[in-house]
């Protein structure tokens, strides 16, 4: 489908010639998306081509555009950074113009004082990171790292990250709110909404926080979101990361009043006894499993290489074959990574001290080779900045997440051999990289220490290879089903296989789970918020059920 | 190689935009974190190295075809490497920027050409140089120099200045400076004067391919003839033709760039700086003495997969990250002079901001060429510097035109022209 001669100019009227092209192979590089070769029918890395790609450059030229959509039914897909292939249009057919927010870029605000920053979309957790730190301040950088758009993870997905325990969950973390809804009215939500500020998200004003976002964010299908306030806090490090090293193993200095440690435990129930205990003594800037996302059994030859720039995957098997290497294998089996950080010298010989008595009480130790000054001064960088998670990649160019159900440690660590045995048994194939059937990283708990964490199992195909994207699918597939059959829920892997559905596969789905009432209230909001259906169906709801 | 054969890279993107700003743990702020002067210009996505595979994909599965936006796409684009670098802080089975070279040499092959470009290579076929100049002329820099002319004398080395250097008269005083510490040097040198031929690397970065074959197997030819086992240049395009891409093409020949060879001189005691030179200047990294710079290693090889799916290769690939690039023998050679204070930009070394003058874009996109050298000198008066100092000719002739242009308080300098000061 093309946009229409009268829609077009409509369109380049607000933006500009510059600022639109509806030419194939530039829509085409919008529709390439990570995941879309497993959605898309014969693995087609693209998804859906838009209609037109849009890049406005003010809150005005979005409503405008929002405003002429709505005139000429045509879908709007916002995207910030646009990572994943929720950033693309959904279903053939639709005629969806995509909105790259690239130049809406800027940090508005950083408030010291008050610890919130405001930004606009393409605005990105490095950049906000290095701006804050220089006034002694820091933000939740998600799971998926430094590349991301804090208000885009704030406002439209999960939003969680491995510094949630200290510096929150960056839904709870968005205050003042900007948002062009989809009929292109502008609500300004929170403290903003009364004109007094963006430092409050619940008012005084309107607190529609939960219904813009809810659990999981709309993921660009419920208008488009063009300024937001995040809460930031305090950072007890340097105002600059001073950073050593050749690429692409860059390290930074710890400064005196930072840890950064591997722990490793005998078993699985030591394991998640350390997580309580951290709890409950409130220790951990950034508590997170993050190494043995490249597997178990191979993780740790990986990260030897990768810190030697003389190195290269190819080396992989020679490494993974030596002594020490598979000793180090072993011992980081059942292991997780903690930051901790002192607001004093003091306080960083008292959080290491309870971390000693936490592992002697649990059977678990500090893995050597990993708190050595090299592999210590990348974790904590790594762990820090989180400039490397495209890592995730490093095997064959794409993975994909299974399992991850939230829970408590004793959720978390019993299916932790049902995820492990799923996976090896999936890699037998060939099909994937047969890494470990351990191939799981995860945060380590919620906000202030407790509640949620779980394990996200990293399965890793070759994008290029049909059979291997096969073998993919098949595996979320299995994934759902080994869950389903022990009494679980389904996992992150339901949130992949759905992209692929009909709608009348989602409804089913929708109306099968648990809470069907949330999708028919849904509903229920999409009617008012979105009349003339110009999202997508990544805002989720049940249609009217028939009489 | 051809287009077809970077298809698994084009697949095996993760969409991830690394490629677009300057390595994570190297953001030190807002204002100069990105890396990619070509998506920052032109902003939809596929100005990026990622964009740019995914409209090459487009293209080999028929879903799009030429147009003027296509070759807009492919062209504009310094190829000035900092995708790659970024790319690879996580990737070892990309090559990123050699599938940008490919998509321009099937554009070239396609008769899909951008007539300001035409233009130049049409001068290059009839005057063997890149900047539409007389070939007679090529040798003026050197009157009066008495150096040895090699396509009548031998030397073991030939100091060779290429294009830039012999047709831009304000930067003859550089090239007329090596020359004379060479001498200075004891070295046994000659140059190829007004035989001098173009290196052939701007050709092949436009995508020119077979031009680039015929002017280093002439220039080998040329060099055989002469006896000669090691070139000097100072012109870091010149530098990473010879040494990266000529030996493809069979060469054999050392490759020094005239940094590294006083930088030699100095830690061996050889040359001493006397003169004060009280400046605070900051240093540009050209991109092909940098992070483009890194020594040249011979592969055949393919493709394999262990443990089921990870891709690697036998033998192992070499591995062009930016890590080995020449990056300290300039600054070590800064820091020797007496007075002078260097100071760092934010984006230095493997992740440097282009100067804007590579990839073609000069002559075709003069606008945003001068807007990245624009965007460069912003980031070296934030360090308070008074001078930016530079390695290449094409980085300084861009400077100082953007700095015309701007009105900008900001000197500009080669190496050589602050050693010839010192000394």
């Amino acid at each position: 489908m093309a946009l229409s001669r009268e829609a077009y100019q409509a369109l380049e009227d607000i933006v500009g010639p510059d600022n639109i092209s509806d030419d194939p192979s530039l829509c085409d590089s919008y529709a390439f998306q990570y995941l879309a070769e497993t959605a898309r029918p014969d693995q087609s890395h693209f998804m859906p081509r838009p209609v037109a790609v849009l890049m406005p450059g003010s809150t005005e030229e979005v409503q405008a555009i929002v405003k002429t959509c709505n005139r000429h039914k045509i879908k709007v897909k916002p995207y910030s950074t646009g990572w994943y292939f929720f950033g693309a249009p959904q279903k053939e057919g639709d005629d969806t113009i995509q909105l790259d927010l690239r130049r809406m870029d800027r940090i508005l605000d950083i408030d010291e004082k008050n610890m919130f920053a405001v930004v606009e979309p393409y605005v990105i957790c490095a950049t906000l990171q290095a701006e804050v730190m220089k006034v002694g301040l820091n933000l939740n950088i998600i799971g998926a790292g430094a590349s991301t758009s804090p208000l885009g993870n704030a406002t439209s997905y999960l939003g969680s990250g491995p510094s949630t325990p200290w510096l929150g969950h960056n839904a709870d973390n968005l205050l003042g709110l900007e948002w062009v809804m989809p009929t292109g009215d502008i609500l300004r939500t929170g403290s903003l909404g009364s004109g007094v500020g963006w430092f409050c998200g619940e008012g005084p004003g309107p607190s529609l926080r939960g219904l813009c976002r809810g659990v999981r964010g709309a993921r660009g299908g419920m208008g488009v979101y063009t300024k937001a306030a995040l809460k930031l806090t305090h950072w007890p490090g340097p105002p600059q990361l001073p950073i050593e090293g050749r690429t692409p193993g860059y390290r930074s200095p710890m400064p005196d009043n930072f840890r950064a440690y591997t722990l490793a435990f005998p078993s699985w129930p030591a394991y998640g006894e350390a997580y309580y205990k951290i709890y409950d003594n409130e220790i951990g800037y950034i508590f997170h499993r993050q190494f043995t996302m490249l597997g178990a059994d191979l993780g740790p030859a990986f990260w030897t290489l990768y810190i030697d720039p003389t190195k290269t995957l190819s080396n992989i098997e020679e490494i993974a074959k030596k002594p020490e290497v598979q000793k180090l294998t072993e011992e980081m089996r059942r292991s997780f990574q903690l930051i901790l950080a002192g607001c004093s010298l003091r306080d960083i010989a008292f959080q290491d001290r309870v971390l000693d008595q936490i592992l002697a009480e649990t059977g678990g130790w500090k893995v050597d080779r990993m708190a050595e000054p090299d592999m210590a001064d990348f974790t904590y960088l790594y762990m820090i900045r989180w400039g490397h998670k495209a890592l995730n990649f490093v095997y064959t160019g794409a993975y994909l997440g299974s399992w991850a159900q939230k829970g408590t440690p004793d959720t978390m660590i019993q299916y932790q051999p049902l995820a492990e045995a799923g996976a090896a048994r999936d890699q037998k194939s060939g099909l994937l990289v047969q890494c470990g059937g351990d191939s799981m990283m995860g945060p380590g708990s919620s906000v202030a220490g407790g509640g949620a964490c779980g394990f996200e199992q990293f399965i890793h195909y070759d994008p290029s290879d049909k059979e291997s994207v096969k073998a993919a699918i098949k595996h979320m597939h299995d994934a759902k089903k080994d869950a389903h059959e022990h009494g679980l829920p389904s996992g992150k892997e339901d949130l992949y296989l759905k992209i692929a559905m009909t709608d009348e596969q989602l409804h089913q789905q929708y109306a099968n789970s648990s809470h069907p009432i949330v999708f028919h209230l849904q509903r229920k909001i999409k009617e008012l918020l979105d009349p003339n259906d110009i999202g997508d169906r990544l805002y989720t709801w049940l249609p009217e059920p028939k009489k | 190689m051809a287009l077809e054969d970077y298809r698994n890279d084009m697949l095996r993107c993760c969409r991830c935009s690394y490629c677009k700003w300057i390595p994570f743990d190297q953001v030190k702020s807002w204002r100069f974190a990105k890396g990619c002067p070509s998506i920052e210009y032109n902003k939809f996505q596929p100005y990026s190295a990622g964009g740019r595979l995914s409209a090459a994909l487009s293209l080999l599965e028929g879903r799009s075809s030429y147009t003027d936006r296509f070759i807009d796409i492919a062209y504009n684009c310094l190829l000035c490497g900092s995708c790659d670098v970024a790319c690879k802080v996580c990737r070892y089975n990309m090559e990123p920027l050699q599938a940008m070279h490919e998509l321009r040499f099937r554009l070239v092959e396609d008769g899909q050409l951008l007539p300001q470009q035409m233009a130049i290579i049409e001068g290059l076929r009839k005057e063997d140089n890149m900047m539409m100049k007389l070939k007679a002329e090529r040798g003026k820099w050197a009157e009066g120099l008495d150096i040895k002319d090699l396509t009548k004398e031998k030397a073991e080395v030939v100091f060779h200045v290429g294009c830039r250097f012999s047709y831009d008269e304000e930067l003859w005083k550089v090239a007329r400076g090596a020359a004379s510490l060479l001498k200075k040097a004891g070295v046994d040198f000659g140059i190829m004067g007004k035989d001098e031929a173009c290196c052939g690397g701007r050709a092949f970065r436009i995508g020119y391919r077979g031009e680039f074959t015929k002017y280093a197997e002439n220039s080998m030819e040329a060099w055989t003839n002469a006896r000669v086992k090691t070139v000097i240049t100072s012109c870091s395009d010149c530098y990473h033709t010879f040494k990266r891409l000529y030996p493809e093409a069979g060469s054999k020949v050392e490759v020094v760039h005239m940094v590294e060879f006083v930088d030699g001189l100095l830690k061996q005691g050889k040359v001493k700086f006397s003169n004060n030179i009280p400046m605070r200047v900051t240093y540009h990294d050209p991109c092909h003495l940098g992070r483009q710079g890194e020594p040249y290693v011979l592969w055949k090889g393919k493709e394999k997969k262990i443990y089921g799916q990870m891709v690697v290769y036998e033998p192992p690939r070499p591995r062009y990250n930016g890590a080995w690039g020449v990056y300290d023998p300039p600054r070590d050679v800064l820091k020797a002079i007496p007075g002078l204070e260097l100071v760092e930009m934010e984006r230095i070394r493997e992740y440097a901001w282009c100067c804007g003058a590579g990839g073609g874009v000069i002559d075709a996109y003069p606008d945003f060429s001068s807007w990245t050298a624009g965007e460069r000198i912003e980031e070296a008066k934030s360090t308070g510097a008074e001078a930016i100092v530079s390695a290449c000719p094409w980085c300084e002739r861009n400077f100082l035109d953007a700095i015309k242009g701007k009105n900008a308080d900001m000197k500009v300098y080669d190496v050589l022209e602050l050693v010839q000061q010192a000394i």
